[in-house]
């Protein structure tokens, strides 16, 4: 890559590191605020209390996976020194 | 409380000290190539972490000695909604690593910087701008510093029955000798060393307390009989919905701007370790903070009294110790906070010292067209590193009081002078000296004079005010102000 090329990558992925972010804040209502009146209950937790915090880290770990599966991209950081 | 003074509680601390201190002159002795130039070496460790140790120094640095005794402490007296808080900390590392990690490694490499500061001089070529930085972060961090040897120390005279001022010996002078001697290679290597004794404590107390209270159900069913609000996100109104907001910009969003936190993207060596990183950091993060926390609350298994029975919150973790713990191993169970404690003054205390020598020091010698030996340098930074650490652990030895508000007091204050600046300064083409200058300045002084007269604005942290006050400050420089020069912008966004 040239330098052009991996400032771009850079910003990509800087980019979707924050859309993850909003997705993973989305996700975090969602299992907290929005399952709290839910009487189902999980491991004797209610339901809310399970999926907003075991939920949200094992949500996070996949959401860091595919960020880094699909989105990052391997380079070299030592300066290019052909171009 | 155990009865005073149980020599075995001691031995797991004092052997993991020592281990502390072999890393460190093993680390020195392997350095002694100087391979890379000494500051490089001392400051970022030669830019060689792999995947692990950048992980598990990144988690080490930024969970502290309230994660484990402040934080389960609030969440047995608020319940799961203080853990759905406590969640948002998974962000902490793969935000940091995944906007900044490889930004600013392609910077660092091409200007050769070993600091935070010195990218952020180059980019807005301004002396002050550094100079403020420098001084902000060593102001801080002092702070920060202060509060986890003070907390380290509580938590160790409350288990084991020996003084405060033996615990604070024990740890806080291995700290600063190991970090002085060592430099960021040892604090790495001890700092993954901690992250491991920080999740085996959890572990341990986790068995030991379902063990204490009669097993999982049998905790569960109290709570539900007894404590019912503690099922709820909102706690009954003890857990309002403000402060889920400014936890998730406090120990969330704005961590990413943390110095401490955005210095290891200089020091990994390659991207796979990076990406690698993330999600190793992820994985570990949550299990400290959900397994801490869910132990808190489980403890009403064991503390059954009112919190005021066990002299406040931060009383509630070493009570719980006190009381499940087998005694040989109530030594174990304390290296884990102490193992918190100690990576995070470890690593501040490096970028404190970095602050004075590399930002400032060298800089002005640079000016006046001096140049200084590796030898010279080697004095000074390990001078520098000692006397800094030395001066925040005689500050601990006489506490001031509240410390616990100072260590949240300070996140709020390095976030707001370093967000927008490094968000915007790395990212931003227009973002200019002014704009920066204003943000740094501006915001942090008028989040200090908020926080110092109490002035919040509809019940929020002060870190609301921070935040929003330095982007407004930072946008009105940046279009008022000139650009900065083609040339400067050319290095940091080629076209």
């Amino acid at each position: 890559m040239t330098e052009k090329e991996k400032y771009r990558q850079v910003c990509r992925e800087a980019a979707a590191t924050g859309i993850a972010l909003l997705v993973l804040i989305v996700f975090w209502l969602f299992a907290g605020f929005g399952l709290a009146g839910s009487a189902a209950t999980i491991f004797r937790l209610p339901l809310w209390a399970a999926a907003s915090t075991v939920g949200v880290w094992i949500f996070a770990i996949v959401l860091v996976w595919v960020l880094t599966k699909f989105v990052f991209r391997d380079m070299d950081l030592e300066e290019e020194r052909h171009d | 409380m155990i009865e005073t003074g149980r020599p075995e509680a001691l031995l797991p601390l004092a052997l993991f000290m020592a281990l502390m201190l072999g890393v460190s002159f093993f680390v020195r002795w392997q350095a002694r190539t100087g391979e890379g130039g000494f500051l490089r070496q001392y400051f970022v460790g030669n830019r060689d972490l792999g995947g692990f140790v950048l992980a598990m120094t990144t988690v080490a640095t930024y969970s502290s000695v309230s994660s484990f005794v402040g934080g389960p402490g609030m969440a047995w007296s608020v319940g799961f909604g203080w853990i759905y808080m406590a969640v948002v900390q998974v962000t902490a590392v793969f935000l940091v690593l995944g906007i900044f990690g490889k930004r600013v490694a392609l910077l660092a490499r091409k200007f050769g910087a070993v600091t935070v500061v010195d990218i952020l001089r180059r980019r807005f070529r301004s002396d002050a701008l550094a100079a403020t930085a420098a001084f902000i972060i060593v102001l801080f961090f002092c702070a920060t510093m202060t509060a986890q040897f003070v907390g380290g120390a509580k938590l160790f005279a409350a288990v084991t029955g020996y003084s405060y001022e033996l615990g604070l010996l024990l740890f806080g002078l291995a700290v600063v000798v190991y970090t002085t001697i060592g430099g960021f290679r040892a604090v790495a290597i001890t700092d993954a060393l901690c992250a491991i004794m920080m999740m085996i404590g959890i572990v341990l107390l986790f068995f030991y307390v379902l063990e204490a209270g009669g097993g999982y159900g049998a905790i569960m069913d109290h709570i539900a009989a007894n404590e019912p609000k503690m099922l709820e996100p909102f706690s009954g109104g003890n857990m309002p919905a403000g402060l889920y907001l400014t936890q998730w910009i406090l120990v969330g969003i704005c961590t990413i701007a943390l110095p401490q936190s955005v210095v290891r993207g200089i020091s990994y060596r390659d991207t796979k370790g990076l990406h690698r990183a993330m999600i190793i950091g992820t994985v570990v993060v949550g299990f400290m903070n959900i397994g801490v926390n869910f132990t808190g609350i489980l403890a009403h298994g064991v503390l059954t009294g009112p919190v005021a029975s066990y002299g406040g919150v931060d009383n509630i973790i070493p009570s719980t110790i006190a009381a499940v713990m087998p005694p040989s191993l109530i030594g174990l169970a304390i290296v884990g906070p102490i193992a918190a404690s100690i990576s995070t003054i470890s690593s501040l205390l490096l970028v404190g010292s970095s602050a004075i020598v590399k930002d400032v020091y060298l800089h002005y010698r640079g000016k006046q067209g001096k140049t200084t030996s590796d030898a010279a340098l080697r004095r000074l930074s390990m001078a520098v590193t000692a006397i800094l650490g030395a001066a925040v652990f005689l500050i601990a030895l006489t506490p001031p009081s509240l410390i616990w508000l100072i260590n949240m007091f300070a996140f709020g204050g390095l976030e707001t002078a370093f967000f927008w600046t490094l968000l915007l300064g790395l990212f931003w083409r227009r973002a200019n000296r002014l704009g920066a200058f204003l943000s740094m300045g501006g915001g942090t002084v008028v989040y200090c004079l908020t926080q110092g007269l109490g002035f919040k604005i509809m019940g929020l942290h002060q870190i609301t005010i921070g935040i929003s006050l330095s982007l407004v400050l930072f946008l009105i420089g940046s279009f008022l102000g000139e650009p900065e020069p083609k040339e400067v912008l050319r290095e940091f966004f080629p076209e």
